[in-house]
């Protein structure tokens, strides 16, 4: 408990010191706020979003986009990976597919997601599907293919059958990759929502930095750009970080970092 | 348990680097009788890991027969229990449900197929162990429970691929006299797969010598049970058997 705490200290001190600079030397230097704002103000503009309840709302239909998108993808590209993994055939054919549309996975997409699903949620969350999706199901892949035959060969002659195989086998043994998937499927998807609710929305945190610069709202941009690290390292280091521990990292399939 | 037979078995494969048909096993025959305890014994390619792993079903055999029972093997199957040389455990799966695995897919309800682990655990001497995952335990540990696993499944005949190669020798000593130990105690039929001799001639029953997929000879083992490294390894008749194994081996 105590170590737990002393690492989390660790982990903000270095925040503290930014802030601290940046409480003493923006004053000092006279910073014209429309260049960079004041901490005060910063400060300021977190309080009054939280309660007249625009930055929650922000907040909450981003956060809403990553989390239908994400499950959506999670959805689809376990299994299909799962089925890559076992059938080579499969594999062989669609592993062209996926090099390609990895490469487009992201904004890329936006235009046409516009055309089809209108501005607004359906576009971006769209946006978020495909940048996990094609992460997720390589992984998968990637883990099934790295159980070891023999692993496979044991469950087989203890008796296991298709579907035993597949719940007891294949999926906990692709699930240190499924996890890396996400994780890293998640930061790509939490940077393409900021990038897509810039373009195509009139709600979410990256749209909220975008029209504060049309008013030369800096306090409301940094505000903006602070919750959406803060966010994702919630998210990470709440969400993510402690599934791991509790499985892949207790049955020492993984090192911790 | 029930006797095992392979009459006139060959594999053949196409080598695509050589271009031409290799032959792995050739006519190969061999019986071993309910509660025997076999070990097949020959140097790296003789063809011996081969021959279990068509046993076990995870290859196809080109010719001959396999009859387990008098039932013929088709794929892998409960009734033939497999140990392996990388221990093969499921990383995400306890000590107690990695030996409760077997029970569990014959669809054994979950005290009963606890209780079964618990006994077989306790046999291995791994009580202590039963709650703590395969990557917390040493080598020697892991393959007490790759034994009780296959052994917890009550298959027809035992498979053991080279089990205790990779573990130090000190342990893999103690391996072999727990290992006939347990045998003793459950009579499972075994063939068990080695390039060591002396492993070879402390465990079986019978010893047969592979050379280039063919059988040069096979030999029985009259040593008395329990059978202990102290009172072997200075043991005349032990000796004798080995030097003829291993001058069988090393002639062909």
């Amino acid at each position: 408990m105590l170590w737990r705490l002393s690492s989390a200290l660790w982990f903000c001190a270095p925040f503290m010191v930014l802030l601290v600079l940046w409480a003493v030397f923006i004053p000092y230097f006279d910073v014209n706020p429309r260049l960079f704002p004041h901490l005060s103000s910063v400060v300021q503009a977190g309080i009054e979003g939280v309660e007249d309840g625009t930055l929650i709302r922000h907040i909450g239909a981003s956060l809403l986009r990553v989390a239908v998108g994400t499950v959506l993808a999670l959805l689809i590209a376990v299994p299909l990976g799962v089925a890559m993994g076992v059938s080579p055939i499969i594999s062989s054919f669609l592993t062209p597919l996926f090099r390609f549309f990895s490469v487009l996975a992201g904004i890329a997409w936006i235009p046409i997601a516009t055309l089809w699903f209108g501005y607004g949620f359906g576009a971006i969350t769209f946006v978020i599907f495909n940048a996990v999706f094609f992460i997720v199901t390589y992984n998968t892949l990637l883990g099934v293919s790295t159980i070891p035959l023999q692993v496979r060969n044991a469950a087989a002659s203890l008796g296991a059958g298709r579907w035993a195989m597949l719940t007891e086998v294949l999926l906990p043994g692709a699930l240190p990759n499924i996890v890396t998937g996400i994780r890293t499927g998640l930061g790509f998807a939490w940077r393409g929502l900021i990038a897509a609710e810039m373009i195509a929305t009139n709600v979410g945190l990256g749209y909220m930095l975008f029209v504060a610069r049309d008013f030369y709202r800096t306090e409301v941009i940094v505000l903006g750009m602070i919750v959406i690290g803060v966010l994702w390292l919630l998210l990470d280091r709440l969400v993510l970080a402690p599934i791991e521990r509790a499985t892949i990292e207790r049955w020492g399939m993984v090192q911790r970092a | 348990m029930k006797d095992l037979t392979i009459r006139n078995l060959s594999k053949t494969y196409f080598d695509p680097y050589a271009g031409t048909n290799v032959t792995a096993v050739h006519d190969v025959s061999l019986k071993v009788e309910q509660g025997e305890f076999v070990c097949i014994v020959g140097p790296s390619g003789c063809g011996k890991t081969t021959i279990l792993n068509m046993i076990a079903g995870f290859i196809p055999y080109t010719g001959g027969e396999i009859l387990v029972g008098g039932r013929p093997v088709k794929g892998p199957g409960p009734d033939r229990g497999v140990v392996f040389q990388s221990f093969a455990l499921f990383p995400w799966r306890t000590v107690l449900e990695n030996v409760a695995f077997g029970p569990k897919m014959r669809g054994v309800r979950k005290v009963e197929r606890e209780q079964i682990a618990h006994e077989y655990l306790a046999l291995a001497k791994l009580t202590e162990a039963a709650g703590r995952y395969p990557a917390e335990l040493s080598g020697g540990m892991q393959q007490r429970v790759g034994v009780v696993r296959a052994l917890a499944n009550e298959p027809d005949v035992l498979l053991m691929d080279e089990p205790f190669a990779s573990v130090d020798a000190q342990t893999r000593m103690t391996l072999q006299e727990e290992l006939t130990r347990i045998w003793q105690e459950k009579r499972p039929t075994v063939i068990f797969i080695t390039h060591d001799v002396a492993e070879a001639v402390f465990l079986a029953n019978r010893v047969v010598a592979l050379s280039k997929g063919r059988v040069l000879d096979d030999i029985a083992v009259d040593l008395p049970r329990p059978r202990s490294w102290d009172a072997l390894n200075d043991d005349a008749r032990f000796k004798e058997l080995s030097n003829r194994v291993l001058q069988l081996v090393r002639s062909a």
